[in-house]
């Protein structure tokens, strides 16, 4: 369901424009006897995105995420294809719930800019965001994150940033350097980041961290104190550092990498050494991954590919602090600095 | 000499509580009765569901025990059927199967043979070094009422109750068939397990809904304020079902709506909407509010019974062009029979939030549609500004209406008056509504899922307690007691309605109606 475009894209047009939309979503309704449309809204959930982007995969995220998060969601795109400076189009993501009769509805409102406007887009957003709900930015928009981005493509991620309260950006594929500087960065700002390569690691981590769950065996974490972190990249991706971080910050055990052929990509592997015990994960195929251990424990996981919508569900489910995240990017900083 | 100082055990440095599932300890499961419905239907799905999702502890292992003779390998495809059949919203995964299959054991035995239980002592020994359960082992009793008793004194007497970890039993309701067979059976457990050991089983309190009253209560400001006499006026907890006896009509016989559903499952609902809140949420606190509640409803005197509770019987009825067969006339059920398949009974909780409010509680089979819901009724506006007629000729005078929805379709809403828009202050009522499905669209546990979870990890909260056993037979037994006595001119309610007229006069001279779910 879509209204037509809005330009110019002032706050005060856009919020009209949904306001009209709702009205003419309750006529609808009205008009065919059902209950009238459940409006739903829990945050403000803001997409940034670049031309190589396109926003497309976003938006569909943005409308899957709508029924665990329902939110505003906002996708910012930027075009050199936008006929008009900035402009704007709203439209309200409903779905009905199996065997029910009312329709559950977020407001979606797309913004396209071209690429000299993007420096004036926040004033726009500041206008939009839902009144007393957090913010969430997450951050597409991969020429405004690189080194060499122009004072023009900064200055308007600067103002998106500005706004939000949480940051959720995406490091795959990154340098691990440029990537974990880049966070250390903002950090050291006091913003709340979030990087989608370490939500990835979670269906690592739970069935490492369940090993150690029995404390009356000799199995006890600080016992194990060599790590070693296998992957099959030609460079050691983020989340190798992420999860030899992880492992290591507790009780400072050593850690080596390396790159081995298998299944990937970026980790395919961890060894944990005891004096007693060596315990490997290794991804075995595609969907699965293993646990063996010398003292005879064996267990096979299903290792589906995240997507986009299950890291994002995950990670604004944690829109406050992330101590595990914390310690572990700390202590990855130091790895990658060689300490 | 100073006792040898324990080392507090290491704390796992790498859970991650807020993106990890809930940590729960490894152990060991026995099931006995593991061949029966409650099994294969609800017990064996929801753990093969914890393992798929990995919430519970990879050092994990079943025991089935039950008559039928059977190797680990037969039970271990048994329970594969089983689980590929009555897995709920989830997909079966062969592969997660193949190694969830291999925790799965079984031994073969009579409840009553002694022999059994040394034969799942030697296996939960093997299984502890094979699996490394570090010893915590949950017996949970899905077997007839009547072996209870005796299956825990047998597990007393095997030295099966203690270990190198914990043991904890889990016993399916119904708990007793009256106060003092309740009593009796609570005696004989406490010889053999500490109160702290056993959780006794309400799955009405696993649902997500229901714990969902807890967190609307107590994790928002503004409604408890208003959750008191001074506001509400009264409040109706209904259970309705379509269908009938389907089939348990000799069981079903012997128990009646009243004692199957009211004095455990909407009992322990009542105490979940009335209770005071906890100091702590814990299952101490929680538990302790919700006995304390129970003690304070007024036991009815013996005469007092038919002015507060109803008794009703379906009787055969033509419902959407299908004959529907009456309780009397459903296979295994006596011709004669006395049972309520109905039952409405209003209590009074005697406290000073509550003290002459209300609370009116039914359950019945073959109702028009299958819903659970607790309306609380609020008292009218002081001042009646607003006199004219509603479109259904009557002045609403008490036009807020707040209900719980557990099932089907989980979720809150809230009545209100509004202004019809237009000239003239005409008002009519509306809904706010929050679905708790499409707010969260996460699947949402299973009752079973979230209770085995709860007793893996040792939180009771959700388990009743002896105590508030004991406080929920005593509010029925008078009941019990003057229907036991009774001859009642059943059927007096056809299939496909809301229960007997009586039930509704039982309202009217309160001055209240049932409202229709």
């Amino acid at each position: 369901m879509s209204s037509a475009v809005i330009f110019p894209a002032q706050p005060e047009q856009i919020l009209k424009g949904l306001g009209k939309l709702w009205t003419s979503l309750g006529q609808e309704e009205k008009h065919q006897g059902r209950p009238t449309v459940l409006r739903a809204c829990a945050m403000t959930l803001i997409a940034a995105t670049d031309e190589e982007d396109s926003g497309f995969s976003a938006s569909q995220t943005i409308s899957e995420l709508m029924r665990e998060h329902p939110s505003r969601g906002i996708v910012l795109a930027v075009s050199q294809q936008a006929e008009r400076g900035v402009e704007a189009r709203i439209l309200a993501q409903c779905w009905k719930p199996f065997g029910k009769a009312q329709q559950i509805c977020c407001e979606q409102i797309e913004i396209t800019s071209r690429p000299e406007n993007w420096p004036n887009i926040g004033p726009i957003l500041i206008g939009l965001t839902a009144a007393d709900l957090p913010v969430v930015l997450w951050c597409r928009h991969k020429a405004a994150l690189s080194p060499s981005a122009t004072a023009d493509q900064k200055a308007g991620l600067l103002a998106v940033m500005n706004l939000a309260t949480k940051i959720i950006i995406d490091t795959k594929g990154e340098d691990a350097t440029q990537a974990i500087e880049l966070l250390a960065k903002w950090r050291a700002e006091r913003r709340l980041v979030a990087d989608l390569e370490w939500t990835r690691l979670t269906r690592w981590r739970q069935p490492i961290a369940q090993i150690f769950d029995n404390p009356s065996t000799d199995s006890s974490f600080s016992k194990f104190g060599s790590i070693e972190v296998s992957y099959t990249d030609e460079k050691p991706c983020p989340s190798v550092f992420y999860i030899a971080g992880w492992l290591s910050a507790p009780y400072g055990a050593k850690v080596a990498f390396k790159k081995v052929e298998g299944y990937g990509p970026g980790l395919h592997g961890i060894t944990l050494r005891s004096p007693s015990e060596t315990i490997e994960f290794e991804r075995t195929s595609c969907d699965c991954m293993s646990l063996r251990s010398t003292k005879g424990r064996e267990r096979k996981y299903n290792f589906n590919d995240s997507t986009l919508y299950t890291l994002m569900n995950e990670e604004l489910s944690v829109l406050g602090p992330d101590p595990a995240f914390n310690a572990a990017f700390a202590r990855a900083e130091e790895l990658l600095d060689g300490r | 000499m100073s006792a040898a100082v324990q080392p507090l055990p290491e704390i796992n440095p790498l859970q991650d509580y807020l993106r990890f599932d809930r940590h729960v300890p490894p152990c060991a499961v026995v099931i006995f009765g593991a061949s029966g419905d409650l099994s294969k239907r609800k017990l064996l799905p929801s753990l093969y569901r914890l393992f798929y999702e990995r919430r519970i502890s990879p050092n994990f292992a079943v025991v089935g025990s039950s008559r039928t003779p059977m190797s680990d390998e037969q039970f271990r495809e048994k329970m594969k059927e089983s689980v590929a059949k009555f897995l709920e919203d989830a997909p079966f995964d062969e592969d997660v199967w193949r190694s969830f299959a291999q925790s799965l054991y079984y031994v073969a035995g009579d409840l009553n043979n002694p022999a059994s239980y040394d034969d799942i002592h030697q296996k939960l020994e093997e299984i502890e070094k094979t699996h490394e359960t570090a010893g915590n082992v949950l017996f949970y009793l899905s077997t007839q009422p009547s072996h209870y008793a005796e299956a825990i004194q047998e597990l007393g007497e095997h030295d099966l109750t203690h270990g190198n970890g914990w043991r904890r039993v889990i016993i399916e309701k119904p708990f007793g068939h009256d106060l003092a067979s309740a009593r009796k059976l609570n005696e004989e457990i406490h010889k053999v397990f500490d109160e702290s050991e056993i959780y006794r089983i309400d799955h009405y309190l696993g649902k997500e809904t229901v714990q969902n009253i807890l967190a609307f209560r107590f994790g928002n400001g503004i409604f408890e304020p208003l959750w008191n006499r001074r506001y509400i006026d009264h409040v109706q907890i209904t259970a309705a079902e379509s269908i009938g006896v389907e089939g348990r009509g000799g069981y079903y016989q012997e128990a009646g709506a009243l004692r199957d559903m009211i004095q455990n499952h909407l009992s322990q609902v009542m105490a979940t909407v009335a209770m005071e809140p906890p100091t702590v949420f814990d299952a101490a606190n929680v538990r302790d509010e919700r006995a304390k509640l129970l003690r304070a409803v007024r036991v009815m005197k013996h005469d007092e019974v038919p002015k507060y509770a109803v008794a009703g019987q379906y009787g055969p009825a033509k419902v959407g062009g299908q004959d529907l067969l009456g309780f009397r006339q459903e296979p295994s059920v006596d011709p004669e029979a006395q049972t309520d398949t109905y039952a409405a009974v209003t209590f009074f909780i005697d406290n000073w939030r509550w003290a002459d409010i209300p609370f009116y509680i039914r359950t019945g089979k073959r109702m028009p549609k299958r819903v659970t819901d607790i309306a609380i009724q609020f008292g009218a506006p002081p001042l009646g500004l607003f006199k004219q007629e509603t479109k259904t000729g009557l002045r609403e005078a008490r036009p807020n209406v707040l209900v719980l929805r557990i099932q089907p379709e989980e979720g809150i809403s809230l009545r209100f008056l509004s202004k019809s828009p237009g000239s003239g202050m005409r008002l009519r009522p509306v809904s706010m509504d929050f679905n708790y499905g499409s707010s969260f669209g996460e699947r949402s546990p299973t009752a079973y899922e979230t209770l085995l979870m709860d007793a893996m990890a040792g939180d009771a909260t959700l388990y009743t307690r002896q105590d508030m056993v004991d406080a929920s037979w005593q509010i029925v037994q008078p009941i019990l007691d003057v229907w036991g006595s009774t001859k009642f001119d059943f059927p007096n309610y056809p299939s496909g309605t809301w229960g007997p007229k009586a039930s509704d006069e039982m309202l009217a001279r309160q001055g209240h109606v049932w409202r229709v779910p």
